[in-house]
């Protein structure tokens, strides 16, 4: 069931076709095959090492340094809105949509959050918890998310350092942080990677659809 | 040709008073201007929230911080008409070069299509220079304050751009069209192409401001002719342009034929240079903010029961 959808046409074509397709597959050395074969990938990270994930100097250019579908979410933890240090493990035992975007206060992203909030009783039915996931740090999702009455925890990623970990891809040469969300399932296990960055709104559209479908 | 200013019924008398006083004006196409004349108050009221929306109100009656019917800012002075003449000296120059060397040379098709080019261009350019007005800087700015304060004007009391007379209104374009055009009109020499390209790119960049001024006014009082080129798309369309004045005034930057708007704001061109910009340099543009007293419209019968 799991999907990895590509930005639309909406968004720049001229330079998406500059990005590699499948942002899963970037650095894959050509013996691992080509498509969405993330349990491969997921079997693969999973035997080289626990949870952590090889970075690319390791084997140069041949291990996949993201997060893919089938892989283990790496544990992390980080500060929420509040201050407080909350870890990945605490949401273990349920669904999981963790989203990473780019800034707080800046339109998709204000647009991407509403949606979150909007449909979070959708996600709740599903038994589903949301966590947005940017560089801000904590005052600024505080401010973030008592703007916009975000019902779901916010965290920080201060030097994006888990987005690195994760492997979100940047866009537009790198001159933009990425917008992707995961859907982990209860064991913490990536299920769906979703990535659309002038598009926010339909990361809630792929996302319930994905939990409500499972 | 005349473009009359809309009518109210609240201020008919004054602007009866108004026509009077400009009928032995040749130009009687009122437009507003990429630049306002630098006036002390308007330095007060072009500025990002810090200003109180009330205060513009109370200033109005002793310094006019909104344009008014009889305001010297929107007439044209001989300093304007001058740097409209030099801008279309230039812009005939390098077109008549064009003709003249495309006659002698025998070639058609490659200026024409390089005049088309150079059409399609201009619109492009015009969308990302108000684009970039629009959202940074402020009256401040070096070298574009003037230009950055009247856009923000202009946002606030659009319909004025509908009183301006014609060289008040072009102007600046003209000024920066000679600067710019006069050294190509040298370097080209009898290039055919490059002169049909510069000729119809610079006087389409010139006239942005009066196809910009046609696009705000109401179809009764546009000539028919022009009112069929907005239709064919030819020149920007006033309900095209009409959306960039509605909130969030983020889209439909284009002024020249409009050809680009639909391309620019679906690829989300726009917001992609201003979350690079913001990532990059730290800047917010203004049309990030909620629309604030200086973006949200003024409307002509408020602005001027508010001087009755």
């Amino acid at each position: 069931m799991a999907s990895f959808s590509l930005p639309t046409n909406n968004t720049l074509p001229f330079l998406l076709h500059s990005r590699t397709p499948k942002a899963t597959l970037s650095q894959n050395p050509p013996l691992l095959p080509k498509s969405s074969r993330s349990q491969f990938h997921g079997l693969k990270l999973s035997n080289s090492s626990p949870v952590s994930i090889p970075s690319s100097s390791y084997v140069k250019g041949s291990i996949v340094a993201k997060i893919t579908e089938g892989s283990l979410a790496p544990a992390f933890t980080l500060k929420d809105q509040d201050g407080k240090t909350v870890s990945l493990s605490k949401f273990k035992g349920k669904p999981v949509v963790v989203y990473f975007y780019p800034a707080d206060e800046t339109p998709g992203c204000t647009k991407q959050a509403c949606a979150f909030r909007d449909s979070y009783e959708k996600f709740k039915k599903a038994g589903a918890e949301v966590i947005g996931i940017s560089g801000d740090d904590p005052s600024s999702h505080k401010a973030f998310k008592q703007k916009y009455k975000l019902p779901f925890t916010l965290l920080s990623d201060e030097g994006n350092r888990v987005r690195k970990e994760w492997g979100v891809p940047a866009d537009l040469f790198g001159a933009l942080p990425g917008r992707q969300t995961y859907v982990l399932d209860k064991n913490g296990v990536v299920r769906l990677v979703y990535n659309n960055q002038f598009q926010p709104e339909k990361h809630i559209d792929e996302t319930l659809k994905f939990l409500q479908s499972a | 040709m005349a473009i009359l200013p809309r009518h109210n019924p609240t201020f008919r008398p004054l602007h009866h008073a108004r026509l009077s006083h400009h009928n032995s004006l040749p130009a009687r196409i009122y437009c507003s201007t990429t630049t306002t004349p630098a006036k002390p108050s308007r330095d007060q009221i072009i500025k990002r929230p810090t200003i109180v929306p009330a205060a513009l109100v109370q200033t109005a009656a002793t310094v006019s911080t909104r344009p008014v019917l009889n305001d010297p800012s929107l007439q044209s002075t001989w300093s304007h008409r001058v740097w409209v003449a030099s801008g279309c000296t230039t812009v005939l120059i390098s077109l008549s070069k064009s003709l003249t060397t495309a006659v002698d040379s025998h070639i058609w098709i490659e200026p024409i299509l390089a005049g088309f080019i150079g059409y399609v261009l201009a619109d492009l350019g015009s969308g990302i220079y108000h684009w970039g007005i629009d959202n940074y800087g402020d009256s401040e700015t070096p070298f574009f304050g003037k230009q950055i304060e009247a856009f923000q004007g202009h946002h606030k009391w659009p319909w004025t751009i509908t009183r301006r007379q014609f060289a008040n209104n072009l102007h600046a374009l003209a000024r920066a069209v000679t600067f710019t055009v006069l050294p190509l009109d040298l370097i080209c020499n009898d290039n055919a192409v490059l002169h049909g390209f510069v000729g119809v790119c610079s006087g389409c960049i010139m006239f942005s401001q009066q196809f910009h001024a046609w696009a705000h006014c109401t179809k009764s009082k546009l000539p028919a002719a022009v009112v069929a080129l907005q239709d064919a798309g030819i020149l920007v369309s006033r309900s095209q342009h009409a959306a960039h004045h509605r909130s969030p005034y983020n889209n439909n930057y284009c002024i020249v034929s409009g050809v680009w708007n639909e391309i620019l704001d679906n690829s989300k061109f726009f917001e992609a240079m201003e979350m690079i910009l913001f990532f990059k340099l730290g800047v917010r543009p203004r049309s990030w903010t909620e629309p604030n007293s200086d973006w949200t419209e003024e409307t002509e019968s408020a602005s001027l029961i508010s001087e009755l």
